[in-house]
């Protein structure tokens, strides 16, 4: 319902600049607006009991909320971590989104969401075209099985830079990616040559 | 006029309240209001109202809005296949005649319909740079004066080294804003038709598609030098570079590196054909410079236009304008007659200051030769052994280190220019001066309970002291004598190890009596010396944690040794039962004819040390437990120093503050291009564009607590390596880690040789 299987979108405002977007995040549409709309206000909700129990706990609640504050105090054996879980499962995102920003004459820049803080965590990385030895499809080991993926070869390190690595498509989309990215990076300068 | 108009206005409000007293009818109706109810039920209905608007018609509103983009993207944009086809006509079509153009373009642009000038570099013909729009000058003039060289009337020098930066180039006109009616203008690049309206936050660039030209347009929000903030393609470094080699002399670490490099090799040798960079893509590191002197050129541009409009006005001052002026100045000469005095004076003031600041440098040079002195190279120096020693080691060296580092930081000032190299000398300096400041001010709470609560505190260490590595161990010792655990022991020798033990204990009980009174005198003594700083007592406790606990070092050596020997022996009796024996010289095990007594006697002491070798094995296994738990205790006191030496409290405060003060690279954000071209005023057929917004990245935290997560790693290396727990489990001495690696943290911000004083002398001279 959350999630859907990774689909690939790609923006293309001019030939020399795309965007190749990979996410879990299913397409839109009336069902799925109405479903985030009440896992939010869910979420809300969980938030702000999570917050009023905390306060009242500590007897911080201010003088014109007095109606929350609770007499009794709760166990804090059981407190703490229960809203410590709580919170965390509120700060999770629903879906993953990873994407390959490739520029011509800049250089491509991998990014990805990491799972965990709403808006935050979002972890990038900016590679000169200069650098940029080889954009290659390879296949790994992953847990028990065979996955083929995309990766950067960039000049002078030892470790390949993945594109998409929590998701690690399937070759299909690789391969339409990595076309693209060919594409957009090396054909006017071979055209020139 | 407007001033009149005003006044006029307010006369006659002021009348018309003054006439029909206004505000008491005003006030009346209020209070009417207020008895009535009107002012409960209003915001009754407002409520209702405003929650029935947040709950349906916000949400609907969205959703509707949500879905019609929907629609048009998907059918529009989000379609790959459909992308793609485009993508492959519009190569195999445009590919032969295509040029690519770029354009930077600075993000805090006046946003209104004015004509104006765009002025900036050209690094190549498709290559523009934006610096700026200038507005109300006529566009000939600016390029001809810009040409001609004339333009830069005041700041000359600073201008001149603005291009020296940014690679050797004069600014000129690159084309207009809002400049005229563009639909039937052919289009060149050399002069660019731009638009720019406050609906939209991106310039409109005129580009007819069939110039056979795409374009780039890269926005970016100029960097304020004067917040030191700065653009950086890599990470700034907060250690010293020429320490980075110096830190990592670990086997492993070397291994690992040679490792890699072959690697890097193997990763040379993969690519079939290797497109060589275009000059384009050279430059980035030039635009980035580019990029952060923005800020500073725009403002010498704006001075100098306003110069060069201000400049037909200028006449010479007339005789009796003269007479008023000097006799306004007249105290102003005064003071510049006092201030001339004052600069006179103040090199000799400053001699005297440097001469007192070497003398104390000095001082501190000897103090640490005598930390550093050693009887015999391959011996432990003072600093080795006491973690006090160290700490004044460290202060020490930082005191003779801030004089160079603030003349760095202060020489920075003069050149804004190579800010990837200066800015970390700041935070360098700033982070080690902000460390020792907070470590005063935490030593000194620290110190004042100490010296209050010396008596209780003495207690406490005392009773804890005596319960836990005196009668705690005692009572264990004991416990070993009889049965421990339902285990049999050879009762002999396990009396005989007790009681051995056990007066040594008594002895050491009797000296620590002995000490005891002058315990709380200690402590006094520690709270006095943490006006220097936290970091000082708790280096103090943690030497006085190893003198107090030294029985328990003693103990464990003794009882590893025993034990390790009777390991030996087994071995090699092992051995000697098989019918086998150790090879010293070809090392290896080889077969032996023994005589039969031999084996008798082998066998015979085999079997004995095997029976005794539990009851050895107990004492051993008290002694290496006591002694692990004061070795994590005096890690964790170790952790504490390290954080309060080298916790990078600067940066951290720098990058809640001002992210942009730490850069960790740059980013790019391709924009919607739906959504830009809503806000764009002319409507006509353009050629694609790309926006990109240009942002820099902060430095992650994982770049500031690289060092602590590399000291963890080395820690974990040795520690939990199979060769430390095989010593451990045979008793051998375990092979401490090298201090430099330990420390090689602490040290990263500071040169590994110090200066010598004459050079200290010139440098501050100057």
């Amino acid at each position: 319902m959350f999630t859907h299987p990774p689909t690939l979108q790609i923006r293309t405002p001019s030939p020399t600049t795309t965007e190749f977007i990979v996410t879990t995040r299913p397409p839109p549409s009336l069902s799925r607006t109405i479903v985030s709309v009440v896992v939010g206000s869910l979420r809300l909700v969980a938030f702000l009991t999570i917050t009023t129990l905390l306060l009242s706990q500590h007897r911080l609640i201010p003088p014109w909320a007095a109606l929350l504050q609770r007499d009794e105090r709760l166990d804090p054996k059981w407190l703490y971590p229960i809203s410590a879980t709580v919170l965390w499962i509120i700060a999770q995102r629903s879906y993953t989104e990873e994407s390959l920003l490739v520029i011509r004459s800049l250089g491509v820049q991998t990014s990805t969401t990491a799972g965990t803080l709403i808006g935050m965590g979002r972890k990038t990385r900016f590679i000169q075209t200069e650098k940029v030895r080889d954009v290659v499809i390879n296949e790994g080991f992953y847990g028990m099985e065979v996955r083929f993926y995309l990766a950067v070869l960039v000049e002078g390190e030892a470790a390949l830079s993945v594109v998409f690595p929590t998701l690690l498509p399937g070759r299909r989309i690789c391969e339409q990616v990595w076309r693209g990215t060919r594409r957009c990076l090396y054909q006017g300068e071979k055209t020139k040559s | 006029m407007r001033y009149l108009l005003f006044a006029i206005i307010v006369f006659i409000a002021g009348y018309i309240t003054a006439r029909f007293s206004l505000i008491t009818q005003a006030l009346e109706l209020a209070n009417f209001a207020w008895e009535h109810g009107v002012v409960g039920r209003t915001i009754k209905g407002f409520l209702i109202l405003s929650i029935f608007f947040f709950l349906f018609c916000i949400p609907i509103e969205r959703i509707v809005a949500r879905e019609a983009t929907n629609e048009f993207l998907s059918s529009a944009l989000f379609n790959p296949a459909n992308i793609l086809q485009k993508g492959v006509m519009g190569g195999s079509k445009s590919s032969s005649g295509d040029v690519l153009m770029r354009i930077f373009w600075p993000l805090n642009y006046p946003r209104d319909d004015e004509p104006g000038v765009l002025v900036g570099w050209r690094n190549s013909e498709t290559d523009i740079f934006v610096v700026t729009i200038l507005n109300g000058v006529n566009s000939t003039r600016i390029d001809n004066e810009l040409r001609s060289g004339s333009f830069f009337r005041k700041s000359r020098p600073s201008i001149d080294r603005i291009f020296d930066i940014c690679g050797q180039q004069e600014l000129c006109v690159l084309g207009d804003v809002n400049g005229f009616a563009a639909e039937k203008e052919e289009f060149h690049p050399e002069y660019l038709h731009t638009f720019t309206h406050k609906s939209s936050r991106y310039p409109q660039i005129y580009c007819p598609s069939t110039s056979g030209v795409t374009m780039q347009v890269i926005l970016f929000e100029e960097p304020d030098p004067r917040r030191m903030e700065f653009h950086s393609l890599t990470p700034i470094s907060l250690a010293l570079e020429d320490n980075g080699a110096d830190g990592e002399n670990d086997d492993m670490e070397i291994k690992d590196r040679e490792k890699q490099e072959l690697l890097v090799e193997k990763l040379k040798q993969h690519t079939v054909t290797r497109i060589p960079p275009t000059e384009k893509e050279e430059s980035l590191q030039m635009i980035i410079h580019q990029i952060n002197c923005t800020h500073e050129t725009t403002e010498i541009l704006r001075i100098n236009v306003e110069l060069l409009n201000s400049r037909r006005y200028r006449r010479a001052l007339s005789v009796s304008e003269r007479v008023v002026e000097s006799a306004h100045s007249v105290w102003r000469t005064a003071l510049g007659y006092g201030w001339a005095l004052v600069m006179c004076c103040f090199p000799w003031v400053v001699n005297i200051f440097v001469i007192i600041m070497l003398f104390w440098r000095y001082l501190a040079h000897l103090l640490l030769l005598i930390l550093e002195w050693r009887l015999k190279p391959e011996l432990a120096a003072l600093k080795d052994i006491s973690a006090t020693a160290q700490q004044c080691d460290i202060r020490l060296q930082q005191f003779c280190y801030w004089p160079l580092q603030y003349d760095t930081v202060r020489q920075r000032k003069g050149d804004l220019g190579d800010a990837t190299n200066s800015y970390p000398h700041y935070i360098r300096f700033y982070n080690s001066l902000w460390l020792v400041a907070n470590d005063i001010i935490i030593g000194i709470a620290l110190g004042s309970y100490l010296i209050e609560n010396g008596t209780t505190v003495a207690d406490t260490i005392d009773y804890y002291l005596k319960t836990y590595t005196i009668d705690g161990l005692g009572r264990t010792i004991q416990w070993l004598l009889i049965d421990p655990g339902g285990l049999k022991l050879n009762e002999e020798l396990d009396r005989f190890l007790g009681d051995l033990f056990g007066w040594v204990l008594n002895y050491w009980a009797d000296i620590t009596m002995q000490i005891s009174p002058w315990l709380p005198t200690i402590i006094y003594a520690i709270g006095i010396s943490s006006f220097a700083g936290a970091s000082m007592p708790i280096a103090l406790f943690s030497d006085l944690l190893s003198i107090l606990t030294i029985h328990i070092y003693s103990f464990y050596i003794a009882s590893a040794r025993i034990y390790n020997w009777q390991l030996s022996i087994i071995y090699s009796l092992f051995h000697l039962f098989r019918g086998k024996k150790i090879n010293v010289l070809r090392k290896r095990i080889d077969s032996c004819d023994y005589e039969l007594d031999q084996l008798l006697i082998g066998t015979t002491l085999f079997i004995l040390l095997i029976f005794l070798l539990p009851t050895v094995m107990v004492y051993y296994c008290l002694f290496a437990a006591s002694r692990m738990a004061i070795i994590i205790l005096k890690a964790a006191l170790e952790t504490c120093l390290a954080c309060l030496n080298h916790f990078p409290l600067f940066a951290l405060m720098l990058r809640v503050k001002d992210s942009k003060r730490l850069p960790g690279g740059i980013m790019f954000e391709l924009k919607d291009p739906v959504e830009v071209a809503q806000g764009f005023q002319h409507k006509f057929d353009t050629a694609p564009i790309a926006y990109i917004h240009l942002k820099s990245t902060p430095l992650p935290l994982s770049a500031m607590f690289k060092q602590y997560s590399q000291l963890g790693m080395r820690l974990k290396r040795h520690y939990f390596s199979a060769r430390v727990i095989s010593c451990l489990l045979t008793g051998k001495a375990v092979p401490p880690i090298h201090r430099r690696n330990l420390y090689s943290m602490q040290y990263s911000m500071l040169p590994t040789v110090r200066a010598h004083w004459r050079e200290v002398w010139e440098r501050l001279r100057k």
